[in-house]
C-alpha cells in the first residue's frame, strides 16, 4: 500500500499490457475499436469481473473462495426450480438470498472456528453444495428461466444510454466494493486480517466474526452474478460447478495485484484484471481464433503478468512468506 | 430433400424391423416373453443422471422394468470417465445380464466394452459409438444431424431465402464425437450449398454462458449475419439470448438441435427463440432402448456375436409444423412411456 | 505408610509414560486418517456388496496406482512448500505422447514410454524454473500451466486425434502394463508401491528428502542454512511432473483411450488425497504415508458411493462431507495435540528421599552454610555464557563450553584473553583429557565428541543399544552429560535423561524417575553399551584411582555411588553417600585422595514432600502454567568434599549467593580450585593453601607430562 506512485506495481504492469493488447488488437482487427464493440467487451466479462470482485473481498481477507461458482450455481438454479413450480418472485429471490447466506456463513464458520484452511474447506463445499443442491433442491442441471419471467432477461439484456445492464451491475459491484473495502471500519479490517491476521487480532479486530462476514459477502456476490447470468441466458446450469470456471475467476482477481496472500489490491486490480482478459477473449473472438488457441495465448499472457511482476518485484528467501502458496 | 427422404424410410423401416416382432408378442404374449424377462437385473452407466435425455431413457426403463419385473440399476459417474470406469467395473463384478453404457466419447470405453462382452454379459450402447461393436447401438446418426443443420441453413439462408448465406457455427467441445461427426456433416452437406458461407466457427464447449458470448461477439462483429449455428438446445439458449439482446429475433435464424425435451425446444421455438430444431427425440429413444432390452433378452445371442444398430429417428420442428406431441416432457414420459 | 506404598506400588506397576510417549511420535499424526479409513472400510464394506473382494481391489488397484503415483509427486512439491495444480494436464499430456509415439509413430516402447515421461519432467522443469528460480506464485503459476498444457492438449487432439487414435499398439509389454497383475495387483499398483517405499526412504533417510522438508518448514531457515533452495524447489516440481506422467503412461495402457476429458479435474482428486493423509498445504508437515492413506480414503469413498445407486448429487454431498469431517477432525487433532502431549508428557512417579541433613549457617554438620566461594576470583566474568564444565591442560590453559556450541579456551596465565577452540554445534558440558592429550566431550542432544590437539572434531558416539519395546528411540543420545575415562581408554559418559532434552532438562526432576543412565563408549572396537540404566539423573562421574570403579552422582537422587566396572567386585553398585542436602552435580578428584562434588541446589521439604505425592505432580503438570509448577530449588549451591567411605569433610559455600549461587562442576589444579556453573557467567577460582601446589589431574590420571 505504501509503494511509490512510480512503482511498477503488477496492476501497473498488467495495465500496460492490457493497453498494448488494446492498441495491437485495434490495428489488427477492424470494428475493434467501435463503441458497440468495446461495450461488447465490457459485457462479455462482466459477469467474470463481478465474480472475481467477489473473489477479491476473500483473498484480500487471505482467504480464497473455490465453492463460489457452485453457490451462485446451487442459489440460482433453485430460484429458478422454485418460479417454475409457481412461486412468486419474492418467494423464490428470498430462498436464494437465504441459500446463499447460509453458504456464506458455513464457509466462514469452517474456516473461522473450525479452522479448516479456505482451499479446503471452501472445496469440500463446492462439491457438497453441488450435491446438495442435486439431492435435495433439483431436479436435474439445466434449469430455465420460465416464460412468466421473461422481463428479467429483457431487463439484463437492455443497454439504457447504450451501456449494458450488466455492464452497469459490473460497475455498480465494484463501486460498492470500493466504497466498503476503503470508506468502512470493516472494509479496512479485512486489509488488516489479510495483512496480518495475528496483528490484527491482537489490534481488537473480531477475527471471526469478520471471517464469516467476508465469506457472505462473497456468497452474495456470487447471487448477484448468478442472478445476471440466469436472467442474460435464460437459464442456469450447474454443470458449471465441475467446469475450471473457478479457475478463470481466480486469475482475473490475483492478475490485477491481489496478491493470494492477502492484504494487497483492491476494487480497481479487479478491473484491470477484468479489462485484460475482456480485451483478449474480445480480439481473440473477432479474429476468428478458436477456444482452444485462444486457451493458449490467454495462458501465455497471464503467465508473462506473472513473470514480470515477478522480475520487477522479486521476492527471495528473506522476504516471502512460509506457507504462502 | 431426396436425402432426407431415404433417410426417414431407412429410419421407419428400422423402426418396423424391430417394433414390429415385439409389438406382435406383445398383442398376445407367451409365456417366454414374461419368463425371459422377469427377476433380470440390467445396468444403467449414464455420462450423468443430471439432464433430461437420460432422465427420460431411465423414466422409460424403469416403467418398462417395473411393469415386466426386472431391475435396472443405475450407476452415475456424473461427467466422470474415472467413475464411469468403475461403474462399469462394479456391474461387470456384480455379472447383470444386460449393461447398458452410454459413451462419453469414441474411445475411453473401448476395453470395458470389451471386457463386458468377454464376461458374457450382453452390452447395449447409447448415443455415441464407441471404436468396438457390441451388441446393440441406440443412438442419432451425427453425420445426418450435421447434414440437417445445413438443411436448416439452406432453408433460412440459402439462394430462395434471399439473403447473404452469412452464418456462424457454434459447436459444443471440440473433441467430443458428437460435435465432430455433427461437423463432419455440415462440411460434407456444405459442398452442395456454396451460397452459404460459414463466417465464424468455434466452440463453446456445451456451456449457454460462453455460447451467450460467442453469439455477442459474432453478433456485433457481423450485424448483416444471417443464421447461427449451435449443436445442443441447452446451450444454444445462449445464442437466443444474444440474438434478442441485438433486437434481431427473426432477422437472425437460430439452428439448433438436441433431445426435444418441451422446455428446452418446443417452448423456445414457440418464443421464436429457435428457428429450426433437429431432434433426435429422446422419448423415442427410450422406446428404443425398451425394445432393444425385450429383444436381446428373449433371443439372449452369445455376447457381441450379431450386432445390430437402432439408429435415432430425426424430427425436424420449426414453429410451422410443431404440433404438441413434436416435444416431450419427463411427466408425460412417466405416464405413458416412450 | 500405608498410603505411601500403595502410591508407590500404583506408579511402580502402571508406567504412565506410555500416553505421552506415544503422542510424542511423529507416526501418531497417522491416528486420524488411519482411523477415518479403518471406520469407512467397515462401514462401507459392510453396506457395499463385494467392496473388499479381490476382484474389486484388483479393478481398483489400476486406479489406486495412479492416483498414488500422482500423489506421490503433489507430496514432494507439497512438502517442499508448493502446490502443483498442473498434475491433471501433464497426464492428459503423458497420455496423448505415449499414444502418439507408440501408436501412431510406431517406436519402440523404450523409446516411447522414457518420452513420455520427458514430456511431463519439462512440463515439471518449466514449473520449476518459474516457481523455484523465477520465483513465481506455485498456485498461480501451475494454474496457469495447468490451463496451457490443457489447451495444448486439446489442439493437439483437435488436429490429430482421429488419426492417432487409429493406431493400434502392439507390444507385449504395453500389454503388461495394461492387464499384467502381480501377486493380483495391476503392475502400475505395484510401481507405485515400490515408488512410495523409494521416495518415503529418500524424504526420511536421504539428504534429497530432507533439503526437501527443510525448505516446506521453512524456505528462509534452509537459505541460511546453506540449502540451495531454489533447485530443491524447482526439482521438486520435476519429480511431480515425471510422476503423473508415468500415471499417464499407465492409464493410456489401460483405457488406449484419447478422450477430452482425460485427466480433468483430477488434479482436485489428488490435492484431496494428499490433504485428507494429513500433508498440510504450505510444507513442513507430511509423509508419503499420509499420502497412501489419503488416496485409499479417497478411492474407498468414491467407489462405495458410486455403488450406493444412489440419486445424482448424493455422491458428491456425502464426498463433500466426509472430506470436511476428515479435515475439520484432523485440524483439531493437529491443534490440540500438542497441548495433550504438553498435559500429558510430565509422568510423575513416587520416590521417597531419606532424611534431610541440617544444612543451615552454624549447624553441627559439615554441611554448614560459610562464604568461602564468594570470594572466589573471577575469570572471563561476561564473556561466558554457560561454562558446565571447566579443566585445564598441560599449559595450565583453561577450556569450558559455551551454550552456543563453541569450546572456548582461556588462556594461561591471566585467563583474560578468550578465543573459540573448537566450534562443535551443540553445548559441550562435560570435558576430560585422555592419555593421548584430547579433550573428549560430552555435547549436549549430539552425543559424546573427541577434540584432537590439532582441533579437529572428531565423533566418538550418537548412540547406543536400544532397550527393548521402548516407545520413544532411546538409542540416540538427547542429553549426554559428563564422562570420565578409565585406564583401559574406555569412557563412561551419563546420559541425564531421556526423556527431555536440554532446555527442558529440569522437568525432569518432576518425575522422580530414573530416566537416565551410564553409557561405555569403547574406543577399541567404537561401539556404545548402556552399563546402568534406569538412573535418577546420573551426572557426575569419576573414575577411582583402583582402575575397577567409578563414582557416579545421580542427581534428583541426591545421593553419590559407585560402580564396578571390573575386579572382583565386577557389576556391583554401591550406595557412599545417600542423603546428600542438595542436588549433586560433577565429581572430581582432590589432590588428597579424596573428591571434590559440585551441588547444583539444595534439596527443600517442600519439594521432598512433593516426590511422594506423585497425583500432586500430575495434576500441577496438567492444569498450572509452567512457570508456577513447584521446582527443585536450584537458586543455592556449593562444592563438598568427601572420601570413599562417604565422609563429608569439607563444604564451601557462597551464602548471599553474588558470585556462585550454583555451581555445576570444580577442578583442581595447582593448589586452586576452578568452579563452573552452567547458569553462571563466569568461572571462579579460589586459593587451595593447604593442598599439593603441583598437583594437576592430568598428572593423577595420565601420569606426570612428558
Amino acid at each position: 500500500m505504501t509503494r511509490s506512485r512510480t512503482k511498477l506495481t503488477q496492476a501497473r504492469i498488467v495495465l500496460g499490457i492490457a493497453v498494448l493488447a488494446f492498441a495491437t488488437f485495434s490495428v489488427l482487427v477492424p470494428d475493434f475499436l467501435s463503441a458497440g464493440n468495446v461495450s461488447r467487451l465490457l459485457q462479455n466479462v462482466s459477469i467474470l469481473g463481478i465474480l472475481a470482485m467477489g473473489m477479491a473481498l476473500s483473498i484480500i481477507g487471505r482467504g480464497i473462495d473455490l465453492s463460489m461458482v457452485a453457490s451462485m450455481a446451487v442459489s440460482v438454479a433453485w430460484m429458478l426450480a422454485e418460479m417454475n413450480a409457481g412461486a412468486s418472485f419474492a418467494h423464490a429471490f428470498g430462498l436464494a438470498l437465504v441459500f446463499s447466506i447460509a453458504v456464506g456463513v458455513i464457509n466462514g464458520v469452517l474456516i473461522a472456528y473450525v479452522e479448516i484452511p479456505p482451499i479446503f474447506a471452501t472445496l469440500a463445499m463446492g462439491t457438497a453444495i453441488y450435491g446438495f443442491g442435486r439431492v435435495f433442491l433439483l431436479a436435474s442441471d439445466v434449469n430455465y428461466l420460465p416464460d412468466d419471467w421473461q422481463w428479467l432477461n429483457m431487463i439484463a439484456t437492455a443497454a439504457p444510454l447504450g451501456i449494458p445492464v450488466s455492464v452497469l451491475c459490473f460497475a455498480a459491484v465494484c463501486g460498492l466494493a470500493h466504497l466498503f473495502l476503503r470508506g468502512t471500519r470493516e472494509g479496512r479490517y479485512i486489509h488488516m486480517m489479510g495483512d496480518n491476521p495475528q496483528a490484527a487480532r491482537i489490534t481488537g479486530v473480531p477475527i471471526r466474526p469478520m471471517i464469516v462476514g467476508q465469506y457472505v459477502l462473497t456468497s452474495l456476490v456470487a447471487l448477484v452474478a448468478g442472478l445476471l447470468m440466469a436472467a442474460l441466458v435464460a437459464t442456469m446450469n450447474t454443470r458449471i460447478v465441475g467446469s475450471t470456471y473457478v479457475y478463470d475467476i481466480i486469475l482475473v482477481a490475483v492478475l490485477g495485484g491481489i496478491s493470494l496472500s492477502g492484504g494487497r489490491g483492491g476494487a480497481g486490480s479487479v478491473i484491470v484484471g477484468t479489462l485484460l482478459i475482456g480485451i483478449l477473449l474480445n480480439g481473440m473472438t473477432m479474429m476468428n481464433l478458436g477456444y482452444t488457441t485462444q486457451n493458449v495465448i490467454k495462458a501465455l499472457i497471464l503467465l508473462a503478468a506473472l513473470t514480470i511482476d515477478s522480475l520487477v518485484n522479486p521476492r527471495d528467501e528473506q522476504t516471502s512468506q512460509q506457507g504462502d502458496i | 430433400m431426396k436425402i432426407i427422404t431415404k433417410l426417414v424410410a431407412a429410419a421407419a423401416l428400422c423402426i418396423a424391423g424391430v417394433a414390429g416382432p415385439a409389438g406382435a408378442q406383445d398383442a398376445s404374449p407367451s409365456s417366454g416373453f414374461y419368463n425371459a424377462l422377469k427377476g433380470k437385473k440390467i445396468g444403467f452407466v449414464p455420462i450423468a443422471m443430471g439432464f433430461n435425455e437420460t432422465q427420460a431413457w431411465r423414466t422409460a426403463m424403469e416403467r418398462q422394468a417395473a411393469a415386466l419385473g426386472y431391475e435396472i440399476i443405475v450407476r452415475d459417474p456424473n461427467w466422470s470417465i474415472e467413475a464411469g470406469i468403475q461403474a462399469i467395473n462394479s456391474l461387470i463384478e456384480e455379472k447383470p445380464d444386460l449393461l447398458i453404457i452410454e459413451n462419453i466419447d469414441n474411445r475411453s470405453y473401448n476395453r470395458m466394452v470389451q471386457k463386458s462382452i468377454a464376461a458374457g454379459i450382453l452390452t447395449v450402447q447409447t448415443q455415441q459409438r464407441s471404436e468396438i461393436p457390441s451388441d446393440a447401438y441406440m443412438g442419432p446418426d451425427w453425420n445426418e444431424m450435421g447434414r440437417n443443420a445445413v438443411e436448416g441453413m439452406v432453408q433460412a439462408c440459402g439462394k430462395e431465402s434471399g439473403k447473404n448465406g452469412k452464418v456462424a457455427i457454434i459447436q459444443g467441445a471440440l473433441t467430443a464425437p458428437a460435435s465432430l461427426l455433427q461437423m463432419a456433416g455440415i462440411d460434407e452437406a456444405l459442398k452442395d450449398h456454396p451460397e452459404i458461407t460459414v463466417v465464424s466457427n468455434q466452440a463453446a464447449d456445451w456451456d449457454a454462458t460462453k455460447a451467450y458470448q460467442i453469439a455477442t461477439t459474432v453478433l456485433q462483429q457481423n450485424p448483416d449475419i444471417c443464421g447461427i449455428v449451435g449443436f445442443w438446445d441447452v446451450a444454444d439458449a445462449g445464442i437466443a439470448s444474444a440474438v434478442k439482446e441485438a433486437n434481431l429475433q427473426g432477422k437472425v435464424a437460430v439452428i439448433t438441435s438436441g433431445s426435444g425435451a418441451r422446455e428446452s425446444a418446443c417452448d423456445k421455438i414457440a418464443a421464436g427463440d429457435f428457428s429450426y430444431y433437429t431432434s433426435y427425440n429422446t422419448a423415442g429413444q427410450g422406446r428404443d432402448l425398451n425394445a432393444i432390452i425385450r429383444t436381446l433378452l428373449q433371443t439372449m445371442p452369445e455376447p457381441g456375436s450379431k450386432p445390430f444398430d437402432l439408429v435415432s429417428p430425426l424430427i425436424r420442428i420449426n414453429k410451422d409444423n410443431m404440433t404438441p406431441s413434436s416435444c416431450w416432457s419427463l411427466e408425460e414420459l412417466a405416464q405413458i412411456g416412450g | 505408610m500405608i498410603r505411601d506404598d500403595l502410591v508407590r506400588w500404583r506408579y511402580r506397576l502402571i508406567p504412565n509414560t506410555v500416553v505421552g510417549e506415544i503422542l510424542s511420535k511423529p507416526w501418531i499424526d497417522n491416528a486420524v486418517p488411519v482411523l477415518m479409513l479403518a471406520v469407512l472400510l467397515t462401514v462401507f464394506g459392510a453396506l457395499v456388496p463385494n467392496l473388499l473382494t479381490l476382484g474389486n481391489l484388483g479393478n481398483l488397484s489400476q486406479t489406486v496406482g495412479e492416483y498414488l503415483l500422482m500423489g506421490l509427486g503433489l507430496t514432494i512439491v507439497v512438502m517442499a512448500g508448493g502446490i502443483d495444480l498442473s498434475v491433471g494436464s501433464v497426464f492428459a499430456l503423458a497420455n496423448l505422447v505415449i499414444i502418439a509415439l507408440a501408436g501412431w509413430a510406431g517406436l519402440p516402447m523404450a523409446v516411447a514410454i522414457p518420452v513420455a515421461l520427458l514430456s511431463g519432467a519439462l512440463i515439471g522443469l518449466l514449473n520449476g524454473i518459474l516457481v523455484g528460480y523465477l520465483r513465481l506464485r506455485a498456485f498461480l503459476t501451475t494454474l496457469v500451466t495447468l490451463i496451457v498444457v490443457r489447451a495444448l492438449v486439446d489442439s493437439l487432439l483437435l488436429s490429430y486425434s482421429q488419426d492417432i487414435g487409429a493406431a493400434p499398439i502392439f507390444s507385449a509389454f504395453w500389454d503388461y502394463l495394461a492387464f499384467g497383475t502381480v501377486y493380483g495387483m495391476s503392475v502400475s499398483f505395484m510401481t507405485a508401491v515400490a515408488l512410495a517405499v523409494a521416495v518415503h526412504i529418500v524424504l526420511t533417510r536421504l539428504r534429497p528428502g530432507w533439503h526437501i522438508i527443510a525448505v516446506g518448514g521453512s524456505r528462509r531457515a534452509a537459505h541460511n542454512a546453506g540449502i540451495n533452495v531454489r533447485r530443491t524447489v524447482c526439482l521438486s516440481y520435476v519429480a511431480s511432473g515425471t510422476l503423473a506422467a508415468l500415471a499417464g503412461v499407465f492409464y493410456a495402457a489401460r483405457l488406449m483411450s484419447l478422450g477430452a476429458e482425460t485427466g480433468v479435474g483430477l488434479e482436485i482428486t489428488i490435492l484431496t488425497a494428499v490433504v485428507l493423509g494429513g500433508t498440510s498445504l504450505g510444507g513442513g508437515r507430511g509423509s508419503v504415508v499420509k499420502t497412501v492413506l489419503g488416496v485409499a480414503i479417497v478411492v474407498v469413498v468414491t467407489n462405495s458411493l458410486l455403488r450406493f445407486n444412489l440419486p445424482s448429487g448424493s455422491s458428491p454431498l456425502a464426498l463433500g462431507i466426509i472430506l470436511l469431517l476428515a479435515v475439520a477432525i484432523d485440524v483439531r487433532w493437529v491443534k490440540n495435540k500438542r497441548k495433550v502431549l504438553d498435559q500429558t508428557y510430565v509422568a510423575p512417579t513416587y520416590f521417597e528421599l531419606p532424611p534431610l541433613p541440617d544444612a543451615r549457617r552454624g549447624a553441627a554438620t559439615p554441611y554448614a552454610v560459610n562464604d568461602h566461594l564468594a570470594t572466589a576470583e573471577p575469570i572471563g566474568l561476561g564473556l561466558l555464557d554457560g561454562p558446565e564444565d571447566v579443566i585445564l591442560d598441560a599449559d595450565d590453559n583453561l577450556y569450558t563450553g559455551s551454550r552456543d556450541g563453541n569450546i572456548l579456551r582461556l588462556m594461561a596465565p591471566d585467563y583474560t584473553r578468550v578465543e573459540p577452540y573448537v566450534h562443535i554445534g551443540g553445548q559441550p558440558l562435560g570435558l576430560a583429557f585422555d592419555r593421548a592429550g584430547n579433550l573428549v566431550t560430552c555435547v549436549a542432544g549430539m552425543g559424546l565428541y573427541m577434540v584432537r590437539p590439532n582441533r579437529e572434531v572428531v565423533k566418538l558416539s550418537d548412540e547406543t543399544n536400544r532397550t527393548v519395546f521402548s516407545i520413544i528411540d532411546d538409542s540416540r543420545m538427547r542429553l549426554a552429560d559428563d564422562l570420565d575415562i578409565a585406564p583401559d581408554g574406555r569412557v563412561f559418559f551419563s546420559e541425564a535423561t531421556i526423556r527431555y532434552a536440554l532446555h527442558d532438562w529440569m522437568i525432569d526432576a518432576l518425575e522422580g524417575r530414573g530416566n537416565g543412565r551410564i553409557i561405555c563408549y569403547d574406543p577399541r572396537d567404537g561401539t556404545s553399551r548402556t552399563v546402568l540404566p534406569r538412573l535418577q539423573f546420573p551426572n557426575g562421574i569419576c573414575m577411582v584411582p583402583d582402575g575397577q570403579s567409578f563414582l557416579y552422582a545421580e542427581t534428583w537422587g541426591c545421593r553419590v555411588s559407585r560402580y564396578y566396572f571390573d575386579g572382583p567386585k565386577k557389576g556391583r553398585t554401591e550406595v557412599v553417600i545417600a542423603d546428600l542436602p542438595g542436588y549433586p552435580d560433577n565429581i572430581n578428584r582432590a589432590s588428597d585422595g579424596t573428591f571434590w562434588l559440585a551441588m547444583i541446589g539444595m534439596r527443600t521439604p517442600a519439594f521432598d514432600l512433593s516426590q511422594r505425592m506423585p497425583g500432586f505432580r500430575r495434576r500441577m503438570a496438567m492444569k498450572v502454567a509452567r512457570d508456577q509448577w513447584v521446582f527443585p530449588n536450584l537458586n543455592t549451591g556449593g562444592v563438598i568434599k568427601f572420601d570413599l567411605t562417604g565422609q563429608v569433610l569439607q563444604s564451601l559455600w557462597d551464602g548471599e549467593g553474588g558470585s556462585h549461587p550454583q555451581v555445576t562442576s570444580m577442578r583442581e589444579h595447582k593448589g586452586w580450585l576452578y568452579l563452573g556453573g552452567i547458569f553462571n557467567n563466569r568461572i571462579g577460582r579460589i586459593r587451595l593453601p593447604d593442598a599439593d601446589q603441583s598437583w594437576t589431574s592430568q598428572s593423577a590420571y595420565w601420569g606426570a607430562p612428558k
